[in-house]
């Protein structure tokens, strides 16, 4: 591996990668129980981005001289474990619409840090111009679902896995906070 | 609606024997991750054209508590009495 890359870098770069392969599998999963139409559209565009990206982060990782770690859990596995499973199509897209929103934060904060190698950044630039479309369709499709579902459950559910949300993120924040610290220092000393 | 035809659409979206899913187990030993749970909850209200919450699957944990949600669910409303 190359001096540039460290460990802590090399994992939260693999993390990101397991974290979009998890968001493929599922999406990718749930599409293929779809009945065809809008929906369904969309969210095989949807996991064929994450999937992308995935592989965005598995030749960004091999640029810096590193080989992706394997890891157990994604970001998503927890979400389920703080706010329960969601069990309808509307459910589905509330938690993902509050997820993606996370996951552009996240990148945008890791694209702030100064000093960051070229290909993370290049690889944060491209993945954060399909996520803005993925909080967008998934935003417009909740607003289609208000219909059938009611404003008031939609928004009520929306507010729930936000809570999670927070909930998780402290606690991933907590774990990782040792490893980012780390991660954002070296960056910064390379400038 | 008949409680086995539930059954049996579950167990082949879990590709698992009938005989290897009594009532009593519990979704969580049968189904191997979270993702597949939702993709069999929402799989089994798409076949059987029903719509539920999270809050209607509070508390179901066994496969025969959810077949049993599923078939009161599917039971067609009690018709008046002609007089």
């Amino acid at each position: 591996m190359s001096q540039a890359m460290s460990d802590n870098e090399l994992w939260v770069l693999s993390f990101y990668r397991t974290s979009e392969i998890s968001g493929s599998l599922f999406f990718g999963r749930l599409a293929r129980s779809m009945r065809p139409g809008p929906l369904q559209r969309d969210m095989t565009k949807h996991f064929a981005d994450e999937s992308q990206h995935a592989w965005y982060w598995t030749r960004c990782i091999e640029t810096m001289g590193g080989r992706a770690h394997k890891m157990a859990d994604a970001y998503q596995d927890q979400y389920f474990e703080a706010a329960g499973m969601p069990v309808n199509y509307m459910e589905v897209l509330a938690i993902t619409h509050v997820f993606e929103r996370r996951v552009i934060n996240q990148y945008a904060q890791h694209l702030s840090v100064p000093g960051g190698h070229p290909a993370v950044k290049q690889t944060l630039k491209t993945i954060m111009k399909d996520e803005k479309w993925h909080i967008q369709w998934v935003r417009d499709a909740l607003l289609e679902m208000e219909g059938e579902y009611g404003k008031d459950h939609v928004r009520a559910t929306l507010e729930r896995f936000q809570k999670a949300d927070q909930e998780v993120y402290r606690k991933t924040m907590k774990e990782q906070e040792e490893r980012a610290n780390d991660l954002f220092r070296r960056q910064a000393e390379r400038l | 609606m008949d409680r086995s035809a539930i059954k049996a659409r579950m167990c082949r979206l879990l590709k698992l024997p009938e005989a290897r899913v009594p009532d009593d187990a519990r979704l969580t030993d049968i189904v191997p991750d979270s993702f597949m749970l939702v993709e069999t909850f929402i799989e089994l209200q798409e076949e059987f054209s029903l719509r539920l919450t999270q809050q209607d699957l509070m508390g179901v944990q066994t496969v025969g508590e959810l077949l049993q949600l599923f078939q009161d669910r599917l039971r067609p409303a009690a018709q008046p009495v002609a007089r």
